[in-house]
């Protein structure tokens, strides 16, 4: 029996507005509410609603025979409650029909897993506690931002009670080795790696509209023809996507619905393969291998590294001055200055710094709302110069 | 090549972007004869060979150039009304105005004499150019004719018509771009027109240009060529040295509409107001430049603000050794040389998206001329965040060095092959 696992991975980042150098110590005021309620609702409308209504379609009909993973970054979250609020509805439906588990995540899509523990700590139990207020569960199954994953992350996942982790297949580092085997930590060999098949995930991510791919169209027969493709031995295909693939990178018109519905009621009435969840996959009791990744590894770019986010200076001068201020953080209470550092942490900010943008401006970014890395920069700087103010001053 | 100004002795971009040409030329293996209205004597001449129009003997008794307009009556008096140039500047120059043109007869052949530059007898010497222009196409060889700017494009023209040769035009500015609406010159649109009609391919400086030739101009747009400039390796090395505490902001060009010197004002004010530790410089002169001032005096920020005039050469290195950040506001600019030459002293640069430059460059800071707020975010960026500053001017330093002459030449080598084979 072949075991496939689907995530989906939902983060939006909180945008900040133009903040100004004007504004520096005179206003607290960083994120821009017209853009994040309007973007919000809009890619709800596109994006989120309708396949979360699809996964209930599909529990519904098939019950146990489907099974879908989500995580949410928590900032996302808040940003549901209050732009829009059935969203929220929405994951406590999915979460009540069962056949479906949340997997823990960083608070706000944070790069904090980079930096040190005790941020990255921090970030979790933040997640942990709006899942906890918003749908009363505790994850048990984990995937960082961008699946951003190495050794010393697993370690640190492990102390805080996450023993499935979710992560890339880098080739790289599995060498010839395949994603659709059960990995673990070198070091904690019970903490157990679910990696995730880069190629499947781009026919469907990169090739879905690509009339120049030698598989076009991509139908569901297709797909699952891919999956089964693999050595007879390997017992897992998981596939990770962003929940933006479906109805935004490719848009409802272009019949992405249509396939995955289709997709998941073949496999549904398949005797062969099975749908599961990352924290089933203990149970299915599994040889595993060691992974060792010495450093990070996350699901970015033909690299698979962390160059989107630290690959030029201002983005390492941006995230130095951003965690140096960890300590103030911790001996300040003004909420809503750490909530603001917190919310700096994402890994948005990050790319729209880097250097793939000053080559190729004309490429349309997503909701990217800045002509140029270097605004991007002065921007978080100048927001970052004042929430440190603010976290001094208290 | 006709061009009306060749180094040392120029006065703006275009001299500058001509050597350039010539010298990619030479690169590639052309060879490159080019006609200016005087020479001075110490222009390069390993870059091409250089034929100063004055020294040329013209017969006007042959010339079809002034013998094809015989049902026209051409009565000459000496005015000294000047096309496009403002009240400010017809005062000043007034002064200045002998007259530079004479002619010296000797039977009925003769040298034409000019005085070169921009002067009030321009579009008499336009036409003695276009004489001149016409012998040398009756005696020289050449297999391609290629003029910058209009006031060559008469020559070009009728050296066309004698030789049968083919023609580039290029163009480093229009008349749209020099002057805003209402103050064009009909005239030197005219010449612009029809240098570029004439044309077998019309070079523009960029895309921006590009798109005003093919727009307002209507010329086909298949035989318009964008062809961005380069620039020359700096052979003295900028030595950074400053002698005020504050970090210094630069404005370098001539102060006038087209180089937006008002929204760089504007920008310093909105600055001054946060940070008083920087100091603003503006480099150059021109029509605008008494308004300007009156402005700063009214803005009463002129302890932070300092003009300079028109600098040189030297001076003008040592002005980007003391500068923090270059501004160019420009509200058209068909290219813009300076920021080059800039970012070649490692100043990081901000330019106005409405440059041609622009779209050459990524490692600059681009707004829109009229955003003033974007122009002081982008200007206190660079002053208070090092990692910004540094990063942009090191690896624009290392983007600047790979536009170079020689692959322009290439390019244009290209297009006279192609106009051979017709």
């Amino acid at each position: 029996m072949h075991n496939l696992c689907i995530h989906f991975v939902l983060s939006q980042p909180t945008r900040l507005r133009n903040y100004r150098f004007f504004d520096i110590n005179s206003r607290h005021d960083y994120f821009d509410e017209y853009q994040n309620h309007y973007l919000t609702n809009r890619i709800a409308d596109l994006s989120y609603r309708p396949l979360n209504t699809l996964m209930l379609e599909l529990i519904a009909q098939y019950g146990n025979k489907v099974a879908f993973s989500f995580s949410v970054a928590g900032n996302t979250l808040k940003m549901f409650q209050e732009y829009c609020p059935e969203m929220i509805d929405s994951f406590q439906k999915l979460i009540l029909a069962g056949q479906t588990e949340f997997v823990g995540s960083t608070f706000t899509n944070s790069l904090a897993s980079l930096y040190d523990k005790s941020t990255f700590l921090e970030q979790i139990h933040h997640q942990e506690g709006l899942l906890k207020e918003l749908f009363g569960l505790h994850p048990t199954s984990f995937c960082n931002t961008a699946c951003i994953y190495s050794d010393e992350i697993g370690e640190w996942l492990h102390e805080a009670d996450y023993d499935t982790v979710l992560t890339e297949g880098a080739r790289h580092i599995l060498g010839w080795k395949h994603p659709g085997f059960l990995y673990c930590n070198p070091y904690n060999t019970n903490q157990k790696l679910v990696l995730r098949n880069s190629s499947l995930c781009n026919d469907i991510e990169f090739n879905f509209q690509n009339q120049s791919w030698d598989q076009f169209p991509l139908t569901a027969e297709k797909y699952l023809h891919f999956i089964h493709s693999c050595p007879k031995k390997v017992p897992l295909t998981n596939l990770y996507f962003d929940y933006e693939m479906f109805g935004e990178t490719h848009r409802k018109e272009s019949g992405i619905f249509d396939f995955f519905k289709a997709f998941c009621e073949l496999v549904a009435n398949s005797d062969d393969i099975q749908m599961i969840t990352p924290s089933q996959i203990e149970s299915l009791s599994l040889p595993t291998a060691t992974m060792h990744a010495p450093w990070a590894i996350s699901v970015s770019g033909e690299e698979k590294d962390t160059s989107e986010w630290l690959g030029n200076e201002l983005q390492q001068e941006a995230f130095n001055q951003l965690f140096k201020l960890t300590e103030l953080y911790t001996k300040s209470d003004n909420e809503k200055a750490k909530r603001a550092w917190l919310l700096l942490q994402s890994a948005d900010h990050f790319n729209y710094m880097g250097s793939q943008w000053i080559s190729h401006p004309s490429v349309k970014r997503n909701f990217d709302v800045y002509p140029s890395p270097y605004q991007a920069f002065i921007n978080f700087m100048n927001v970052l110069n004042d929430v440190k103010l603010q976290l001094e001053k208290a | 090549m006709f061009g009306w100004e060749f180094p040392p002795h120029i006065a703006g971009g275009l001299g500058t972007a001509c050597y350039g040409i010539a010298k990619g030329l030479t690169k590639n293996g052309v060879e490159v004869l080019f006609v200016m209205p005087k020479a001075s004597g110490d222009e390069d001449q390993r870059i091409a060979h250089i034929v100063s129009a004055d020294q040329v003997e013209v017969d006007p008794r042959y010339s079809t150039y002034f013998n094809s307009n015989q049902n026209i009556a051409f009565i000459e008096f000496n005015s000294k009304l000047i096309p496009y140039i403002g009240m400010h500047d017809y005062y000043t120059l007034i002064d200045q105005l002998e007259s530079n043109v004479f002619e010296e007869v000797s039977s009925h052949r003769r040298h034409y004499s000019f005085a070169g530059g921009y002067g009030g007898n321009l579009m008499q010497e336009i036409d003695y150019y276009a004489a001149v222009a016409e012998q040398l196409a009756k005696t020289q060889e050449f297999d391609v004719i290629h003029a910058h700017d209009w006031h060559t494009y008469k020559a070009g023209i009728i050296a066309k018509k004698v030789s049968g040769k083919p023609l580039v035009v290029h163009i480093h500015a229009t008349e749209f771009d020099r002057s805003c609406e209402g103050q064009r010159n009909d005239i030197v649109m005219n010449i612009e027109r029809e240098g570029m009609m004439a044309a077998d391919i019309v070079c523009a400086v960029s895309d921006l240009t590009r798109n005003i030739v093919i727009n307002n101009y209507h010329i086909p747009a298949n035989k318009v060529i964008t062809l961005h400039n380069a620039i020359e390796p700096n052979k003295k090395e900028v030595i950074r040295e400053k002698n005020v505490p504050e970090k210094v902001v630069t404005f370098l060009g001539r102060v006038t509409f087209q180089k937006g010197p008002e929204y760089f004002v504007e920008t310093a004010r909105k600055i001054l107001e946060k940070d008083d530790h920087v100091r603003f410089v503006l480099v150059g002169d021109g029509d605008m430049m008494s308004g300007v001032i009156e402005r700063v005096a009214e803005l009463g920020i002129s302890d932070k603000f300092h003009f300079t005039g028109f600098l040189r050469g030297e001076e003008i290195n040592k002005m980007f050794g003391m500068s923090d950040v270059y501004v160019m506001p420009s509200v058209s600019e068909p290219f813009g040389i300076s920021p080059l030459e800039a970012m070649q002293a490692a100043v990081p640069v901000v330019i106005s998206k409405q440059s041609g430059v622009a779209e050459v460059l990524h490692y600059v800071i681009k707004i829109d001329f009229w955003d003033t707020n974007a122009m002081s975010d982008a200007i206190y960026g660079l002053l208070h965040y090092p990692v910004l500053s540094e990063f942009i001017s090191k690896n624009g330093f290392t983007e600047i060095n790979n536009l170079k002459w020689e692959y322009v030449g290439a390019k244009l080598l290209e297009i006279y092959k192609m106009l051979n084979k017709h």
